[in-house]
């Protein structure tokens, strides 16, 4: 009796439990049965095989009926929300199917690679790639050029691929992108620097030190304030992680004859609670008067340890002026509400736009070339333009 | 004769330390002593908005680590606290943002679902008789992918403090004239003297520990071991859920797939506290005091300069060194 009680007992936690791992089903179903097309809204939706809607293809069919297979790096950041988004608006405007697939986290490369490989058994008529790692897709894209499937490398480049397998790549400039953000911290903080009678601190939190994107925008940054510190004459010192320590191009100074010291963090993980650490070390210091996170984690970070810290604002003479990266609810909160003095924005909805633009192209046998796509500066005043706020995801 | 002697000094020794409440009161002097070494070493460590700092993180820790003591006492662990406190944050953060749900019942549907894993780990631990280490490692590995299959991969952020249902952030700090009182402390106190109290002097408690010591015994004695091994895990997904509402609260979005290490936060704060790995001895007091530890080792280190990696390899050692003290202790003890 009481084993039959008992397996009566476990039988329903197994129940309860596969209900509860079953419990998104449904609403994943409705996410893709209703798009709420164009909402702002627009609900999440699967982390694998996101096959869109054939209803999306209706309308004015421009020429040929191509197919896309498009592999995103992840769905963990709105950011990625927002480039699917693109290609969704670009191929209903040229009538193509495209479809979009990613593994659950940056760091799942081999889900990634083989996701790839079952794009290329589908024989499209072109792929749309961001990859997680460039290296471990060189293998696979060989195959799809044995085969004839050009492939468009997105978001993130691939430097060493085979020569021909990749036909262009759509990109942020990262570098550029992460002088953008020094382009416009420093000029107003130009008179505090001026009116220094002691050295100042401008602290820098890079989620990691390893990929393309953070280590391009955490030295871009880097260099452009060491330029334009250089030509009003002030001596720059870096401090703190010595790959980016290492990194610097400009000319630098140590740090005891320096006027302006930028002091570098990365967490042991790249997580927002490690950021926070690292970035309320930065702030708490006295002589702070800048910061920059170089992604939406970082950023976050930095926002975090000011809620215990209460020292950011977005006037130079009453705290100290922050610069984030990316979107987002809580740093477009933050912009809007003065406690953070601006970010740079990529645009990764014209980069899914691009993206499907450039393999229509190659697919209906133009020829194609690189797309550096740009790095937007937004603050309170910009952040509602047209030419913005559709950048902006939550 | 010689060894009699060992014996009654050794005795004599541990029964000074015992009544001033064993490694528990140990491991106080060394949080007091970590802190008054940063302060000294750091001057910006000395801030108030610091202690905030080291608060807002001790919470989640804390929380998970009181849950987690069960299961450890019982000679089992949850290592699915850490996956599972994002999974669950997901889950409840899904049912606000996108399901509608007032913030009370996402609130409720988070602390559920971890009661629900902690039914999952403790019956296959129970009843199929699994290693804990295996059950609760592959349920760490399901809460993963089920939390970021609820949210579609993309993060989750739960209502901000200015938007409406925001109420839930000022749970565990409220905002008194521009000064931030960390109120979180003192329901993370009660708690604790809540399921200290439950640990020592109640049925449930007791049993606990006497499986952790001895489960066959138990067993022969008429104790129902199966049903309190279960809610040993029950208790710690309890915690594991409330840690989740805590993590909410505190950091503004929650990304799919992190959580994996927390775990290790947790248990290392209950080794710490005098928790033994091998079941059947500890304290929640001692948990308490053993996260503060690892609290200040993780925002301290970096004001004293330390880069990353190496606050990583302190924090390793020092878990060793404290393992290491009860084992020692033991063989003495056997000795």
């Amino acid at each position: 009796m009481k084993k039959k009680l008992m397996a009566l007992l476990l039988g329903s936690c197994m129940v309860v439990g596969l209900l509860a791992g079953c419990g998104s089903k449904p609403a994943e179903g409705n996410a893709e049965n209703n798009p709420p097309a164009g909402d702002q809204q627009e609900e999440p939706s699967g982390g694998e095989d996101k096959t869109d809607e054939p209803s999306d293809e209706g309308g004015e069919t421009a020429g040929g009926d191509f197919t896309f297979e498009i592999i995103v790096k992840s769905f963990q950041s709105s950011y990625w929300q927002a480039a699917v988004k693109g290609v969704d608006q670009k191929k209903a405007e040229l009538g193509v199917t495209a479809n979009c697939t990613g593994p659950n986290q940056e760091t799942d490369i081999a889900d990634q690679v083989q996701m790839l490989k079952d794009a290329i058994d589908k024989t499209p008529d072109g792929i749309g790639l961001a990859a997680c790692d460039p290296k471990s897709v060189l293998e696979v894209l060989q195959t799809a050029m044995d085969k004839g499937i050009p492939v468009v490398a997105f978001d993130s480049g691939v430097p060493d691929a085979p020569a021909g397998s990749i036909v262009a790549t759509v990109a942020t400039d990262n570098y550029a992108a992460g002088a953008t953000a020094a382009e416009n911290l420093y000029p107003a903080l130009k008179d505090k620097i001026a009116n220094a009678t002691a050295p100042v601190r401008i602290g820098e939190v890079n989620q990691e030190a390893a990929s393309e994107s953070i280590t391009s925008r955490g030295l871009g940054f880097i260099d452009k304030i060491i330029e334009l510190a250089t030509a009003d004459g002030k001596k720059v010192a870096v401090a703190g992680n010595e790959f980016y320590v290492n990194g610097v191009k400009g000319e630098t100074v140590a740090e005891g004859e320096a006027d302006i010291i930028i002091e570098v963090a990365v967490p042991a993980q790249s997580t927002v609670e490690l950021c926070a650490t690292e970035a309320s070390k930065i702030l708490s210091k006295e002589d702070t008067i800048g910061m920059f996170g170089s992604n939406q984690v970082a950023a976050e970070g930095i926002l975090t340890a000011n809620g215990n810290l209460n020292v950011l604002s977005s006037d130079p003479n009453e705290g100290i002026l922050a610069a984030g990266f990316d979107a987002g609810k809580t740093i477009k909160g933050a912009i809007k509400d003065g406690t953070m003095f601006g970010a740079v924005t990529q645009s990764p909805l014209a980069m899914g736009q691009t993206t499907i633009e450039v393999l229509y192209k190659v697919a209906s046998g133009e020829s194609v070339s690189d797309v550096p796509t740009q790095g937007y500066w937004y603050n309170a005043e910009n952040m509602e333009d047209d030419s913005i706020a559709p950048n902006l995801y939550d | 004769m010689m060894s009699k002697n060992t014996v009654n000094t050794v005795v004599r020794k541990r029964s000074t330390i015992d009544r001033l409440g064993g490694q528990k009161f140990i491991v106080l002097l060394i949080v007091i002593a970590l802190f008054i070494f940063f302060c000294i070493a750091s001057p910006n460590f000395r801030k108030y908005s610091t202690l905030m700092n080291i608060l807002d993180f001790s919470y989640y820790i804390t929380l998970m680590a009181i849950g987690v003591t069960f299961p450890l006492i019982t000679a089992g662990v949850d290592l699915s606290i850490g996956t599972g406190l994002i999974c669950y944050s997901l889950f409840g953060g899904y049912l606000v943002t996108f399901g509608g749900w007032p913030v009370w019942a996402g609130m409720l549907a988070t602390i559920m679902l971890g009661m629900v894993f902690g039914v999952i780990n403790g019956s296959l631990v129970a009843f199929l008789d699994l290693p804990p280490f295996l059950v609760t490692l592959c349920t760490c590995m399901i809460t993963r992918g089920v939390g970021s299959i609820i949210v579609g991969g993309f993060g989750i952020s739960w209502p901000t403090a200015s938007e409406p249902g925001g109420w839930f952030r000022s749970i565990f700090k409220i905002n008194v004239n521009g000064t931030m009182i960390p109120i979180g402390f003192l329901w993370v106190l009660i708690l604790v003297c809540v399921m200290a109290f439950v640990l020592n002097h109640t049925k449930m408690g007791r049993y606990t520990l006497a499986i952790g010591s001895n489960k066959e015994a138990t067993r022969l004695s008429g104790v129902n071991v199966k049903f309190y091994q279960i809610m040993a895990y029950v208790i710690s997904g309890l915690f594991a859920g409330l840690a989740a509402i805590a993590y909410s609260a505190i950091f503004s979005t929650v990304q799919p797939g992190s959580g994996a290490g927390l775990e290790l936060d947790a248990i290392g704060g209950a080794i710490i506290g005098g928790v033994s790995a091998s079941g059947g001895v500890g304290s929640v007091f001692g948990t308490l005091v053993g996260v503060f530890v690892i609290c200040l080792l993780k925002t301290g280190l970096p004001f004293i300069g330390q880069q990353a990696n190496a606050q990583q390899i302190i924090t390793g050692i020092i878990l060793i060194a404290s393992v290491m003290i009860e084992i020692i202790k033991r063989k003495r003890e056997k000795n």
